[in-house]
């Protein structure tokens, strides 16, 4: 198995570093309401970072009319092809975790793609909440 | 595999691909308003010209790169002075349908062009007759649209210009369209596409409407998920996976959390 994504939400401390890292390294904007990564609040003071799981049997490559959503070979990450997406929207509502979402201006969607094997969020994550490790 | 030749590159594509595919491989950009990956080329908006000579040939021609079929030896000239002006002349026109499409102004401003120099279509929309909505919803299995008319009177419409009778009110065609031509409009619950309404699923919790309820039930029939999956929005979905993400991590304070 290669390197996977995880999230220790107990070492979060909320300071949304990884959602505008994420949204540096793929919108030029830096917008952080593009970003792929969403640092929740749980309670007060509790903060989980939400991201893409990468499913095994994945809701959104199940919902996409098109194929779409193809699982990488070399991250074992789910991405989306933009040149083939048909804009349907459908794999929005399907994903239970809620993880994939609308850019607007392009109206695609986005998702979570491990940055090729290099995520942003991780390598800027002051507390090492999120991690890309050997598992 | 054949070989041939993209801007003095050698470049190897497999037979049937068309040449779009194989210039776009080589790593060289050629503006499209039609084409789209998943469908099978149309060649409508023109922009995709390029210059190709046979070997042996001495006058090159213009071809549309998303409909012609690459061969072997071939040579593709992707930016010469021919090229540039013919496209330059086809974004004139474009400019002269569209005036107020961004992506047309965007392309026709890249070659110097910010007003058509023909006069321009007053009593039009922005369609560019690329067919993209119609092809989109075909490729989906709805059929709901296409074009009607022939001439200057060609529009792309519902059959006989009623409201859509097999439209599930994906938005699709809204989103794909490359001029923004396709109204879309969601208020109250409903959406309102192709001059019919659409009533929408709400969410289970917030109470955001997120999809129609025909486009949902065609995504149920033909992705076999559970109706589950579909219940609440991607906000609360969301809000849901941190909630249960915290509460396996740390039961101790599975009470705070929930």
């Amino acid at each position: 198995m290669s390197k996977l994504l995880t999230v220790t939400p107990t070492r979060c401390i909320g300071c949304r570093t990884c959602e505008v890292a994420c949204a540096f390294r793929h919108a030029q904007e830096g917008l952080p309401g593009r970003s792929r990564v969403q640092v929740r609040i749980v309670a007060k003071d509790v903060f989980v970072p939400v991201l893409c799981l990468q499913c095994d049997e994945a809701a959104c490559v199940k919902a996409c009319p098109v194929f779409a959503l193809w699982r990488s070979q070399e991250t074992g990450a789910i991405e989306v092809r933009q040149d083939r997406c048909i804009r349907c929207n459908a794999c929005v509502p399907a994903c239970p975790f809620g993880n994939m979402s609308v850019e607007n201006p392009r109206k695609a969607v986005i998702k979570c793609d491990v940055c090729n094997g290099d995520p942003a969020c991780a390598q800027f994550c002051p507390t090492k909440a999120l991690e890309y490790r050997e598992y | 595999m054949l070989n041939l030749d993209i801007n003095g590159r050698r470049v190897s594509a497999r037979r049937g691909t068309m040449l779009l595919a194989a210039i776009r491989e080589a790593g060289f950009d050629v503006p499209t308003l039609c084409h789209h990956e998943v469908l099978e080329p149309y060649g409508a908006c023109r922009l995709c010209l390029v210059e190709v000579r046979r070997p042996g040939r001495k006058a090159g021609r213009i071809v549309t790169s998303c409909s012609y079929p690459v061969e072997a030896g071939l040579l593709v000239e992707t930016d010469t002075p021919a090229v540039r002006e013919t496209r330059r002349e086809v974004l004139d026109l474009l400019l002269a349908r569209a005036p107020n499409a961004s992506r047309v102004r965007e392309l026709a401003a890249e070659c110097g062009l910010y007003r058509s120099s023909y006069p321009p279509d007053q009593n039009r929309d922005n369609c560019i007759l690329c067919n993209l909505c119609v092809r989109i919803c075909a490729k989906l299995g709805f059929n709901a649209i296409s074009a009607a008319g022939r001439g200057p009177k060609r529009e792309i419409q519902p059959p006989l210009g009623e409201p859509p009778a097999d439209c599930v009110g994906c938005g699709s065609c809204a989103r794909i369209c490359p001029t923004d031509n396709i109204s879309l409009v969601e208020r109250a619950g409903k959406r309102r596409i192709w001059e019919r309404d659409f009533e929408m699923v709400r969410c289970k919790q917030c109470g955001k409407a997120y999809i129609t309820r025909e486009y949902l039930a065609s995504r149920l029939g033909q992705s076999g998920l559970p109706e589950s999956h579909f219940e609440t929005c991607d906000e609360c979905s969301r809000a849901a996976l941190a909630k249960t993400m915290f509460a396996h991590l740390v039961p101790s304070e599975k009470g705070d959390a929930a």
